[in-house]
C-alpha cells in the first residue's frame, strides 16, 4: 500500500464515523416533569428529542441543508458536517460538527451543553443513567473578537472589538507573545476580515485564551479595555529590557527629554487659508500665534515642537503623524476662522467627532478593501477606522484639553465664546493622543481681523491658549 | 491533525462570514451614477405636495431651519434631488439667511448606495473657499438637508466638480459619507 492512501486511511479512522448508524445504547433526559430516552452513538446523541423536550421548535430545510432550532427569543442554526454555527445571527465556531442520524441529527454531549442548551439558558446535570436539564447555561455566551491592527510608526495599535462585554486580562507570554484571558467566557475569533501588520505575526485562540504571537522584539506595552463597543485595545512595540537595578544617580533623561506638547500652525505654502479684507492671511497667522504659544510654553518649562516653523505646504495627515511619531503629549492645530457672513465673530474648540459613516457601511467597505487586497502603505477604509479609534480612546480627553483652552479664550476681554464643538476634522483623525483644533477668531469679520493683526493681542491669545494647556496638563 | 482541522475550520468560517455578508449587502456592487434629471423633465403624475426642511446659514455662523412645500416624489433619489435643487436655490425672498453653498454651484448627479450612502456631485468651487465655518456649515447644510427629509439616506458624501476631495477649505473630512449631524444647528 502506498504510504499516502495508508495515511489517508489512517485519518478517516482517526477522524471517528462521518455519520451515526449503529446505537450504542441510549440516555434519558429529564426537564422538570417530562422525560425522553434519546439513541446514543458512541460519543453522540440523538439531538432532534432532547431539543424538544425543552419546548423548542426543531425544523430541517432541505434547501438550506441545515436544522433550526426555535424557542422564544432564540434562534439557532447549524448543519451536520459544519464546524461552525450560527446562534441568534452570530457565527460561532464549535470545534466539531454534528453528524446525520437516524433521527436527523446527533452530536457529542459538550456539543449538545455547549452550542444548544447554554444559548437557551439550560444545563445538562448528570444523573444515572443519562442527563437532567435545569435552567441557568454553564457557559456563558460566547464572545466573539474581531481583531484589527494599524502600524503606526515605532508602534502598532490591535484592538480586540468584543461582541458583548467580557472580563478579560492581556499579560506577556512565553516565546513573544501576549495571552489574552477570558475569565467568563469562549472566546471565538472573527477571521473574516484579515489584517496585515508588520508587528503582530498571528492571533490563534486556544480554549479560552487568544495568543497574538509578535514580531521579534516587539513586546506589549500597555493594554487596556473600553466600552461602548466593548474592547480591548493593546499597544505593541519595541520589547522593554529587562529592569536592572536601579542605579545609584539619578540619569539624566539625555537627548529623549519630557514628550513634546506639538503645535500646529494651521495651512502653509500653497494653502494661503482664509484672508481679511486688509489683507492679513491665515497662514501667517497661525504661524506668529502658534511662535508665540510655543515661547509661553517654553517659558512654563515645557519642550514643544512646530509641525512647521516656516512657509511650507505640509500634508493634514502629516502633521499628525509628526506629533504620533514624537509621542507628544498633545496636539494642538491652531486657526483663524472665515463665514460667509461678516457679522460672525469668536472663538471656538474643536475636538474630533467619531459620528462619521454608519458603522455597518464602514465594516462594508473595511471588508471590501481588504478582500480586494491594498498596496501596502496606501492608507484602507480600516486604517482609518482604526485611527478613529486611536482619537476614541483619548477622546475624553482630548474634550477636557478643548474646555481648558476655551475657558481660557473666554476669559479675554473682546472675545466671543463660541463654544466647544466636536467635528471628523482631518488633522485631528489618528492622533493618539489629547488632540484639539482651536479657531481664535474669524478674518472675515473686519473688527476682529484689525485686532487680531495687532501683535498685543496676538500675545494675549497665546498667553491664553499656553495657560489652558497648563491647565489641562496640570489637573 | 489539530492544524488541519483547525485551517478547514477558519475556511469554513470565512466561507460563511462572507456569504452572510454579501446577503446582507447586496454584494460588492459598486455604485452606479444615474443621469441627472433635467430642469424641465416632465413628470407623468404630479408629485404631492409636502413640507421640507432645508438648512441655510444665520448670521450667528450656525445653521437655521426653514420650511417649504414642495411635491416630493417617492424615490429617494428624485427626492435627494428636489432638496437640494431647493437649497441650492437659497433661503426665501424674506429670509435674513444665507445659501450654505456660497456659490453659484449646480447639482451635477445623485446616486445612492445599498448601505444608504448618498453621494452627491456639486459643480466645483470658482475659487477656493476658506474657513472651517464655511466648511462645516456647507457640509451640514447640505447633508443634513438630505437626511432630515430622507430618513432612508444614512450618510452623504459630496463630491466635487466629480470628484472626491479630501477637504474642501483644510479642515472637514469629506473623503468619507457624513452622518447627520445636528451640532451645528441652532438651539440644538
Ligand atoms: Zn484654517
Amino acid at each position: 500500500m502506498k504510504p499516502k492512501l495508508t495515511f489517508l486511511l489512517t485519518l478517516a479512522i482517526c477522524c471517528g464515523t462521518l455519520s451515526a448508524q449503529e446505537t450504542t445504547g441510549a440516555l434519558e433526559f429529564q426537564f422538570g416533569e417530562r422525560a425522553v430516552v434519546a439513541p446514543r452513538f458512541g460519543t453522540k446523541v440523538e439531538v432532534v428529542p432532547v431539543l424538544e423536550l425543552v419546548g423548542a421548535e426543531v425544523t430541517y430545510s432541505q434547501a438550506a441543508g441545515a436544522w433550526g432550532v426555535v424557542l422564544g427569543e432564540h434562534v439557532l442554526q447549524f448543519a451536520t458536517g459544519h464546524k461552525v454555527l450560527l446562534v441568534d445571527g452570530t457565527l460561532h465556531e464549535a470545534g466539531e460538527a454534528p453528524v446525520p442520524s437516524p433521527g436527523g441529527v446527533a452530536a457529542s454531549l459538550p456539543y449538545v451543553e455547549r452550542f444548544l442548551l447554554s444559548p437557551l439558558g439550560l444545563r445538562l446535570e448528570p444523573i444515572a443513567g443519562g442527563y437532567r436539564i435545569e435552567h441557568g447555561a454553564r457557559f456563558a455566551d460566547p464572545v466573539t473578537i474581531r481583531p484589527a491592527v494599524a502600524d503606526f510608526g515605532t508602534t502598532t495599535t490591535l484592538v480586540l472589538t468584543l461582541s458583548r462585554a467580557a472580563a478579560v486580562t492581556a499579560v506577556e507570554g512565553p516565546g513573544g507573545t501576549v495571552e489574552v484571558r477570558f475569565a467568563d467566557a469562549a472566546p471565538q475569533l472573527d477571521t473574516s476580515a484579515p489584517f496585515r501588520s508588520r508587528r503582530v505575526r498571528s492571533i490563534t485562540r486556544h480554549d479560552a485564551e487568544l495568543s497574538i504571537q509578535l514580531a521579534s522584539g516587539i513586546g506589549l506595552l500597555s493594554w487596556r479595555s473600553l466600552d461602548d463597543p466593548p474592547r480591548l485595545t493593546l499597544e505593541l512595540g519595541p520589547a522593554r529590557p529587562t529592569p536592572v537595578p536601579a542605579p545609584v544617580q539619578t540619569l539624566p533623561l539625555g537627548d529623549s527629554g519630557p514628550r513634546p506638547i506639538v503645535l500646529d500652525p494651521g495651512h502653509g505654502g500653497d494653502d494661503v487659508g482664509a484672508r481679511s479684507r486688509d489683507g492679513l492671511v491665515e497662514k501667517e497667522l497661525t504661524l506668529a500665534l502658534a511662535r508665540r504659544v510655543a515661547r509661553a510654553l517654553e517659558a512654563r518649562g515645557y519642550r514643544v515642537r512646530l509641525t512647521r516653523d516656516d512657509d511650507q505646504t505640509r500634508a493634514l495627515t502629516d502633521r499628525t503623524a509628526l506629533a504620533n511619531r514624537l509621542d507628544a503629549l498633545l496636539f494642538v492645530s491652531l486657526h483663524a476662522n472665515a463665514s460667509t457672513a461678516p457679522s460672525v465673530t469668536g472663538a471656538e474648540t474643536y475636538y474630533m467627532s467619531l459620528d462619521g459613516p454608519s458603522d455597518a457601511a464602514a465594516a462594508a467597505t473595511a471588508e471590501l478593501e481588504n478582500r480586494a487586497g491594498q498596496t501596502a502603505g496606501e492608507p484602507t477604509a480600516l486604517d482609518l477606522i482604526l485611527w478613529d479609534l486611536a482619537q476614541a480612546e483619548v477622546l475624553n480627553e482630548s474634550a477636557e484639553l478643548a474646555l481648558a483652552v476655551q475657558g481660557r479664550l473666554n476669559a479675554l476681554a473682546g472675545t466671543r465664546d463660541r463654544g466647544v464643538r466636536q467635528a471628523p476634522f482631518v488633522v485631528l483623525t489618528g492622533a493618539t493622543m489629547p488632540a484639539v483644533l482651536v479657531e481664535f477668531g474669524f478674518l472675515s469679520n473686519p473688527d476682529e481681523a484689525r485686532r487680531l493683526a495687532e501683535p498685543e493681542h496676538q500675545q494675549q491669545v497665546a498667553e491664553a491658549i499656553a495657560a489652558g494647556i497648563e491647565d489641562f496638563v496640570g489637573r | 491533525m489539530h492544524r488541519r482541522a483547525a485551517l478547514i475550520a477558519l475556511a469554513a468560517v470565512a466561507a460563511i462570514a462572507v456569504l452572510v455578508w454579501l446577503a446582507s449587502s447586496g454584494g460588492p456592487r459598486a455604485p452606479q451614477p444615474q443621469a441627472a434629471l433635467t430642469e424641465q423633465a416632465p413628470t407623468p403624475t404630479p408629485a404631492p405636495e409636502q413640507r421640507i426642511m432645508l438648512l441655510f446659514a444665520g448670521g450667528d455662523g450656525l445653521l437655521h431651519p426653514e420650511l417649504r412645500s414642495v411635491p416630493l416624489p417617492a424615490e429617494v433619489d428624485e427626492r435627494i434631488r428636489v432638496v437640494l435643487r431647493e437649497l441650492l436655490a437659497g433661503p426665501g425672498a424674506a429670509s435674513r439667511l444665507a445659501p450654505v453653498v456660497p456659490y453659484a454651484a449646480s447639482l451635477e448627479a445623485v446616486f445612492i448606495d445599498e448601505q444608504g450612502n448618498a453621494f452627491v456631485d456639486l459643480s466645483a468651487p470658482p475659487e477656493p473657499l476658506a474657513g472651517s465655518s464655511t466648511e462645516l456649515l456647507l457640509a451640514y447644510g447640505v447633508v443634513d438637508s438630505i437626511i432630515l427629509n430622507c430618513p432612508e439616506v444614512k450618510a452623504v458624501q459630496i463630491l466635487f466638480g466629480g470628484r472626491e476631495v479630501a477637504t474642501l477649505a483644510g479642515h472637514l473630512d469629506l473623503s468619507r459619507p457624513l452622518a447627520l449631524n445636528k451640532r451645528f444647528i441652532a438651539g440644538s
